[in-house]
């Protein structure tokens, strides 16, 4: 008994020690988000202090964050969609018929550093008009989404028995039948991994939308800047918008949380 | 057949007719307050002229790598921009980036303004807003502790060590490597000492020794805590919370420690002055922060001149200084009692002694110049750690200075000036 609450108290402290240091930044976000800007520079930091809400009314009042929230989603969801449309096939292929020298060739285009494909990319898309297009965007950000799909995919498509296909494929479906609807239903923990951590990454890309957007696509990261000018900073709208690009993040995280580690622990083991 | 052709000659017609009409031009303009200001006028413009003028808003560093990639990819739409003339000036100039301004009417600006938007004897950029540095002081502890203000720099180390207490630094300024270089500019310079001297580095004269071993000293005595990894953004607030008694920054930061909606500090209680003179001088760096200029690969030049014309135009000017306390360069700005009569006297009074004794860099002005502040900024870094005694600094700055002249033998500006 006297262990067990011993036990548990540790374990507490534990997490205390875990959770303090990861939260605090968040924490000092979200309370530097209510604060004025004398509240936010004062030392020794206020704990106690009276709320505003003037922050947030500069972020989607006066910026009209709202529209940057639908550029970084449709960019967000179009390029998880077509990495995925690509990808799956891609993966199942480089799971089933070992195309090992595949997957490296791209996982190589995800190890470049992205800024290398970014004067290449200025000038094609210059070229072809689709500069400030949400195109070339989506494009761009495939560039994230698509390795994340076909690396976590591959190696869970690999931990499938081969014997789930056979037998269906013996009973008469095409391996694009039996791919449809028995591997994919399977494989769902995976493919959900691969849509939030895809997503979360192409939500938070900066470099990409910084050279490929203007007014009319401008993206999230990129919006967080309209705080910041020359000589000046406003911290209090730094951080509500902040807050405000991070809540759907979290909350996607939540909801899958337990996809991801499954998935990813699926993918980690049998790869 | 025919029919078809006469539809075929028509539509081409009516396209390019519709395109030589297209009167639409494509302006970057900084997070700046004077981007703000033109912003807020081009409306009126649009209306005047018919063009139709989108401009886009973007943080400094965002502009510079946006105008850097689109016109080194050679596909840039952008026909007018503001540009920092002292940190990409040369390099837009020598990649040729920048429409020479030959048609522009500059006898409005001060000589030295000129100095950093003219190359060979051509003008190439408007300079806009300059800048230049002061000493920021509270006058309540000045007053309680019997001091007036220092007009040397023993005067200030004085001053520095008598308001230093645990709860409030004696002294700040930059000391955050490659940022601080500009701030120490102008005390090298209160030495008798410089970054540059005819396309040659030589801040590892005596001269410029002494100035970085005093700036070291100050701050590692007086200063506040964590002082090497402070910049203006880690200053400031410190200011603003009340825990620096004298600061020596650029002027354009007044604005912001005055206001009380960002300042726990009483606007009364905060002065600003000259920088103290040094043992040789006193020329407190003036520059021109921001420029604006034309792109050599605009399409729409004409309207591209027609706008910068009237975007720095003396009348913007004036509205700018007297209604949004924005430093410009022009001099019929300063000259304008209106005006003028709108600002803090303390301030037009800095600006008249800087932009008389002022030395045009707060850097040193070359292609590579962010390379070079990172060099420079070790030498600092190394005086503050150890308060300015290091016997380690002269061959230190002798090497940086080597590494220097090698950045600019790299881009042929070595020994040119």
């Amino acid at each position: 008994m006297r262990t067990s609450a011993t036990k548990r108290i540790l374990f507490f402290l534990l997490m205390l020690c875990i959770a303090v240091p990861v939260l605090f930044p968040f924490l000092w976000m979200l309370s530097s988000s209510f604060k004025t800007q004398v509240d936010i520079v004062a030392w020794p930091p206020r704990i106690i202090f009276s709320p505003i809400i003037d922050n947030y009314i500069r972020v989607f009042a006066e910026q009209n964050f709202l529209r940057y929230f639908k550029n970084s989603l449709i960019v967000g969801l179009c390029a998880v969609g077509f990495s995925l449309l690509l990808g799956l096939p891609a993966a199942y292929s480089i799971a089933r018929f070992k195309q090992k020298k595949l997957s490296v060739f791209i996982l190589v285009a995800r190890l470049m550093p992205g800024i290398s494909f970014l004067m290449p990319w200025y000038i094609i898309f210059s070229r072809l008009r689709l500069m400030d297009s949400y195109v070339a965007l989506i494009l761009s950000h495939m560039l994230i989404a698509l390795p994340i799909v076909v690396w976590i995919m591959s190696s869970y498509f690999e931990s499938i028995p081969l014997e789930m296909e056979e037998s269906a494929m013996v009973d008469g479906a095409t391996r694009q039948k039996a791919f449809l609807s028995i591997i994919l239903p399977i494989a769902t923990p995976g493919i959900v991994t691969s849509i939030t951590l895809s997503f979360i990454f192409s939500w938070n890309n900066f470099m990409f939308s910084q050279v490929l957007s203007m007014e009319k696509t401008k993206t999230l990261p990129i919006a967080v800047y309209n705080f910041v000018s020359y000589a000046e900073v406003d911290w209090g709208a730094v951080m509500a918008a902040a807050v405000a690009i991070m809540t759907p993040a979290i909350i996607l995280t939540m909801i899958f949380q337990k996809y991801v580690v499954k998935g990813l622990t699926m993918g980690a083991v049998k790869g | 057949m025919k029919s078809k052709l006469i539809t075929l000659l028509l539509l081409a017609a009516l396209v390019f007719g519709a395109g030589a009409q297209a009167k639409e031009i494509r302006v970057l303009v900084a997070n700046h307050p004077y981007g703000d200001l033109l912003k807020q006028y081009i409306p009126e413009y649009e209306k005047a002229t018919g063009v139709k003028v989108n401009v886009e808003s973007l943080q400094e560093s965002q502009l510079t790598t946006k105008l850097t990639t689109e016109f080194a990819t050679n596909s840039s739409s952008a026909d007018v921009f503001m540009t920092r003339p002292l940190q990409e000036g040369k390099m837009f100039y020598k990649n040729g980036w920048y429409e020479p301004l030959t048609s522009y009417d500059f006898s409005d600006y001060p000589e030295s303004a000129m100095g950093v938007a003219r190359f060979g004897n051509k003008p190439y950029l408007v300079p806009l807003v300059t800048e230049w540095q002061v000493l920021y002081y509270r006058k309540d502890l000045f007053k309680k502790a019997g001091l007036s203000v220092p007009r040397t720099f023993a005067e200030l180390e004085a001053a520095a060590k008598a308001l230093d207490s645990t709860d409030i630094s004696g002294f700040a300024s930059r000391g955050k490597g490659a940022a601080a270089v500009t701030q120490l500019s102008s005390y090298v310079y209160n030495y008798g000492g410089k970054y540059l001297d005819k396309g040659v580095a030589v801040f590892d004269s005596k001269e410029a020794l002494d100035a970085i071993r005093f700036y070291g000293k100050l701050l590692a005595l007086y200063g506040p805590t964590g002082v090497t990894s402070m910049s203006w953004e880690n200053i400031m607030p410190l200011f603003q919370a009340g825990k620096v008694a004298m600061w020596t920054d650029a002027s354009v930061f007044f604005g912001q420690i005055v206001d009380p909606a960002k300042s726990q500090v009483t606007a009364a209680d905060v002065g600003i002055a000259n920088l103290p003179a040094g043992p040789k001088a006193s020329n407190p760096f003036f520059v021109v922060s921001w420029g604006m200029a034309v792109a050599r690969q605009s399409k729409n030049k004409a309207q591209a001149m027609d706008f910068i014309k009237w975007a720095t135009s003396a009348d913007l000017a004036k509205k700018a200084l007297g209604g949004a306390s924005i430093p410009m360069s022009r001099n019929s700005a300063w000259a304008d009692p209106a005006v003028v009569a709108k600002a803090n006297p303390e301030l037009v009074a800095s600006q008249a002694f800087a932009a008389k004794n002022g030395n045009p860099f707060d850097r040193p002005y070359m292609s590579a110049v962010g390379n070079a502040r990172d060099l420079i900024g070790e030498v600092i870094i190394e005086s503050i750690n150890t308060a300015g005694t290091s016997q380690k600094l002269a061959d230190l700055a002798k090497q940086k200075v080597k590494q220097v002249n090698e950045l600019l033998e790299d881009t042929g500006e070595y020994g040119m000036y």
